[in-house]
């Protein structure tokens, strides 16, 4: 994932996107904008930033998951198999960029709302959240919308940016297109000035911010 | 006195019973972790009981495998103390899961490069372990018993023979699981101090210094308990209670000096680096919501206090000054355990995340929860109970005495 912070307006739509799409409860966002204002009142910025999970190659969570319930799948994608986790949090807690969640079990109306009673399409399991059954009670994460993307579509957020500021798609592939906006994505990297979070921890994390 | 004991522990029972309830009916909605603080309260009880167990288990193996025979009358104690504060931090540890019942799958699902997958195969053998030492300690009194007890009938295995062949037997297999058992109790405490020293995310916690204070403030803990339990309940007279009690309170306070010697390292040189996200753990120690805890429980109640009632002469003799001065410390230990996991999580992973969602779960700070106090407190209650109860139908005093 690639994702231009020139063109990213803050609006959050990659947020309600995700939660929509994902049907994740209250207290559980698996993709967030970050904020920062700097300089002082005349010049004054304020910068955005996205943050999705990082799938990142040497990830922390799958490292210390102590069932082996976080795992790498071959293309590259951190998933977590929701009848394996014990919801330990070991992985909330040493997860450098604060990307996952634990489901505590909490609704947005006492009567759910229609939304909450469709089941979540994550992992093509199209689990139902009940009490004392997974996925509540597990730990939670952006999987790059995993079920969309096995069907041939791409994740929510990058589908629903308004600035087209995230783009997806094979960054290993020298002609690797974004699937959604159609820039080659290498030739993006090669042309701007790019960075990863957190580089100095070295979890390879797999999405990339244009500066 | 007495009366305000047992009212004390059977409140705190009834409000153990709600809270298991609440919490293994209801889930973890009645916790107030949040996605920046995931382990809370039960997590710090949990490496507290655990450091209980095995200050108290080293301190048993000081017996049973180096032969200092001035503390052999705490050792059935000392064992017993070990197994009920695993018993007991296991059952906090489990509850704090999102998914208690699949607890199981650390063991059958095994990912060797989880430091928490090892301390679950660890914490299974240490439990193993201390169940076989303290059988072996307790089973001459059980013998002795059997026939006015149909559970001691049943404790001891159809090993119903005591003499001196048995009782030499019953040592050297002692000595063999003690020498197994010291570097297994020692993973098993600097395991769980690891588990939060590889989390790199955590600048708080993330440092090589971490297992072994854990390990130091096990020892300090696991003795002074053992003080305060000998020093109330032991039937020992007290020309040999009192210099096993002081015994074990000076071995304790020696260990709490070192343990504050590795913390005072760690503190100033965070602090003087002052990188902020190093240093932001130790300022909210120091300075934060909860400054209370370092200042009065481990620095004042936990180690300035019982400083004085070592030392002092009108206090350093006295059974039950003594005592007192193992149970600050336990407290004291308490308010490390408490600062050793919370602070560090305080600090976001990045300033701005909190603001970026705005939910009671996404919020900065940490205070827990009624429940989460509840089945805390509760479980020491339980404790207290288990021990009463062994105390009454095991033999723990012949043998002592």
């Amino acid at each position: 994932m690639v994702i231009d912070l020139v063109r990213c307006v803050g609006c959050r739509a990659c947020t309600v996107a995700c939660k929509a799409e994902n049907h994740t409860p209250p207290g559980v966002a698996y993709n967030v904008v970050m904020e920062e204002e700097a300089g002082e009142f005349p010049w004054v910025s304020r910068r955005f930033l996205s943050r999705p999970c990082m799938q990142c190659a040497n990830s922390s969570c799958s490292t210390v998951c102590p069932t082996g319930a976080t795992y790498h799948r071959p293309d590259g994608i951190v998933a977590v198999d929701y009848d394996r986790c014990i919801g330990c949090r070991y992985c909330i807690a040493a997860c450098p960029y604060g990307a996952r969640s634990f489901d505590y079990g909490e609704n947005y109306a006492a009567d759910l709302t229609p939304h909450e009673r469709q089941p979540s399409p994550e992992y093509g399991q199209h689990r139902l959240r009940q009490p004392g059954r997974s996925p509540i009670g597990n730990v939670r994460k952006c999987t790059f919308c995993l079920h969309r993307i096995v069907n041939g579509l791409n994740p929510a957020c990058a589908e629903t940016c308004i600035g087209h500021a995230i783009h997806f798609g094979n960054l290993n592939d020298p002609d690797g297109r974004c699937l959604v906006h159609g820039e080659n994505l290498p030739e993006l990297l090669a042309r701007r000035s790019h960075m990863r979070l957190k580089e100095e921890i070295g979890n390879e994390p797999s999405v990339y911010y244009l500066s | 006195m007495k009366i305000v004991g047992y009212s004390l522990l059977a409140g705190l029972s009834v409000a153990f019973c709600y809270a298991a309830g609440a919490t293994f009916l209801g889930g973890h909605a009645a916790h107030n972790t949040t996605q920046h603080v995931p382990w809370g309260l039960w997590v710090a009880f949990y490496i507290f009981f655990l450091g209980l167990s095995a200050g108290s288990y080293l301190l048993s193996s000081l017996i049973y495998v180096f032969g200092v025979k001035r503390l052999a009358p705490a050792g059935p104690v000392a064992l017993l103390q070990a197994l009920g504060c695993l018993v007991l931090g296991g059952f906090l540890i489990v509850a704090d899961l999102g998914h208690p019942g699949r607890g199981y799958l650390v063991l059958t699902s095994f990912n060797p490069s989880s430091v928490m997958a090892w301390m679950g195969i660890g914490y299974i053998a240490y439990v193993a372990i201390v169940v076989a030492q303290l059988w072996l300690v307790l089973r001459p009194g059980m013998v002795a018993r059997m026939q006015t007890s149909r559970l001691y009938r049943l404790l001891i295995l159809g090993q119903t023979r005591v003499d001196a062949a048995t009782t030499a037997r019953d040592h050297r297999w002692l000595m063999i699981l003690g020498i197994i058992g010291i570097p297994v109790a020692i993973m098993v405490n600097a395991g769980v101090g690891s588990i939060f020293a590889v989390a790199k995310a955590r600048p708080g916690w993330f440092s090589g210094l971490f297992p072994i204070v854990f390990l130091i403030s096990a020892l300090a803990s696991g003795g002074a308990l053992l003080a305060g339990l000998t020093a109330t309940f032991s039937r020992l007279p007290p020309a040999r209670r009192t210099p096993l009690v002081t015994d074990l309170i000076r071995f304790s306070f020696g260990i709490l000096c070192f343990d504050a010697l590795l913390l005072s390292s760690e503190l100033l040189v965070t602090l003087y680096g002052g990188i902020p996200s190093e240093a932001a753990a130790w300022r909210m120690v120091l300075g934060g919501p909860f400054w209370w805890v370092f200042w009065f429980f481990q620095l004042g109640l936990g180690f300035v206090v019982p400083g004085l009632l070592i030392a002092l002469p009108r206090t350093r003799a006295s059974n039950d000054a003594l005592g007192l001065a193992g149970l600050f410390i336990v407290i004291g230990i308490m308010g490390t355990r408490l600062n050793l996991v919370i602070p560090a999580q305080i600090r976001p992973v990045f300033e701005a995340l909190p603001d970026a969602y705005h939910h009671a779960r996404n919020a900065l700070g940490y205070a827990p929860s009624g429940v989460e106090w509840a089945l805390a407190l509760g479980t020491v209650a339980v404790g207290f109970w288990m021990f009463l109860i062994a105390k009454k139908t095991l033999p723990l005093e012949e043998i002592a005495a």
